[in-house]
């Protein structure tokens, strides 16, 4: 656990997932067999590509939090454009999952003072442990 | 020291060793206990409300109708209805839609499902609604409600049942599949087929099995639940 909490706090967590879900999300909502969205052409690809994109800036954010502005800005700019191509950004659902995650990314920095709050809570981990 | 008993102290006492994994993100200085990344708001309202801003606008303009958007559903119970359509250039198909090997849906069917493909090239509907079952509840589409119409390329429907009361221009039947030309779509070799020019429907209600994909305008464009579907 504790492993888990230092990874997280060392990369916008919740920004990178939510990104990924809500790409996966649209992905979810367009099962389409892809012969028919062959027919109609490179647009109807677009529709595939663009929540893939959301996915993959979404564990980039994870697993590569270094270049997290670069990735956030993708992924809202991508996500935006899943309303246009993807089912109306999975039906609206994975569209605010992918700006709201790309937002927070966007937002994160490294190493902040502790909240008031949050260093009540920290003193008190310790303490409440075996 | 991640099973360090006290988090605390152990993060405080090597500074070097977490900083120098995480490839530059963490910054050198040395991590006291309580320091940690945080989402600053000031930093994410930066992005945030022009975020917000390009989406209301695209959701402005759809319901403009001055945008198009795309859809490609499937494996979901999906019902199109609409008062009318017109369309031009259409053509209709029979095939066969393969489902995964040991689907349970399966049943005596043998794993196939016979579907009717329509292709148009260009329609347009007046009060288009469509709705996915969602288990429970339904995701209601309505559009062109107004006097503005939807209008939608490349449609392409492969559905199980269609219904209304259809009217065609130089109507040809009994074509091959794989010869049709009056639409975008083409259907496999010695299939069963008809074709015309233009096509009109009232009271379309369609339910599709597997598949939509198309441009669609959609003036007047609402989404939100409802108990009842189309």
């Amino acid at each position: 656990m504790t492993a888990f909490r230092r990874w997280r706090a060392a990369r916008p967590f919740w920004g990178g997932l939510l990104l990924a879900l809500g790409g996966a999300e649209i992905l979810l909502t367009q099962k389409a067999s892809l012969k028919v969205v062959l027919h109609i052409g490179a647009q109807g690809l677009a529709g595939y590509l663009l929540p893939v994109l959301m996915l993959i800036c979404g564990l980039l954010i994870l697993f590569n939090p270094a270049q997290r502005l670069f990735y956030s800005i993708c992924g809202v700019l991508v996500s935006l454009g899943t309303w246009l191509t993807s089912n109306l950004g999975g039906f609206l659902i994975g569209l605010l999952l992918g700006v709201t995650g790309s937002c927070l990314a966007f937002g994160w920095l490294p190493d902040q003072e502790p909240r008031p709050a949050r260093s009540w809570r920290r003193g008190r981990v310790p303490a409440a442990r075996p | 020291m991640a099973s360090s008993p006290d988090a605390g102290s152990s993060a405080g006492a090597t500074p070097e060793s977490s900083g120098a994994r995480e490839g530059g993100s963490v910054p050198e200085v040395p991590e006291s206990p309580g320091r940690r990344g945080r989402v600053r708001l000031r930093r994410a309202a930066v992005m945030a409300v022009p975020a917000t801003a390009v989406a209301a606008g695209l959701m402005i303009l759809t319901a403009q109708g001055a945008l198009g958007v795309q859809f490609a559903i499937s494996g979901m119970p999906f019902t199109v209805t609409a008062t009318n359509l017109d369309g031009e250039g259409f053509a209709q198909f029979g095939a066969l839609d393969q489902m995964a090997e040991g689907s349970p849906n399966e049943g005596d069917t043998g794993g196939q499902v016979l579907v009717v493909v329509s292709a148009i090239k260009k329609a347009t509907l007046t009060k288009l609604c469509q709705s996915v079952d969602l288990g429970g509840t339904n995701l209601l589409i309505t559009a062109g409600q107004g006097s503005q119409k939807v209008s939608a390329t490349n449609l392409t429907t492969d559905s199980t049942e269609l219904s209304g009361n259809a009217a065609f221009d130089n109507i040809e039947i009994g074509n091959d599949a794989s010869t049709l030309d009056k639409s975008h779509a083409r259907g496999p070799k010695g299939v069963f087929s008809q074709q015309a020019d233009t096509v009109h429907i009232a009271n379309l209600r369609q339910t599709n099995y597997a598949t939509t994909a198309a441009v669609f305008k959609l003036p007047g464009l609402k989404l939100r639940f409802s108990d009842r579907g189309c």
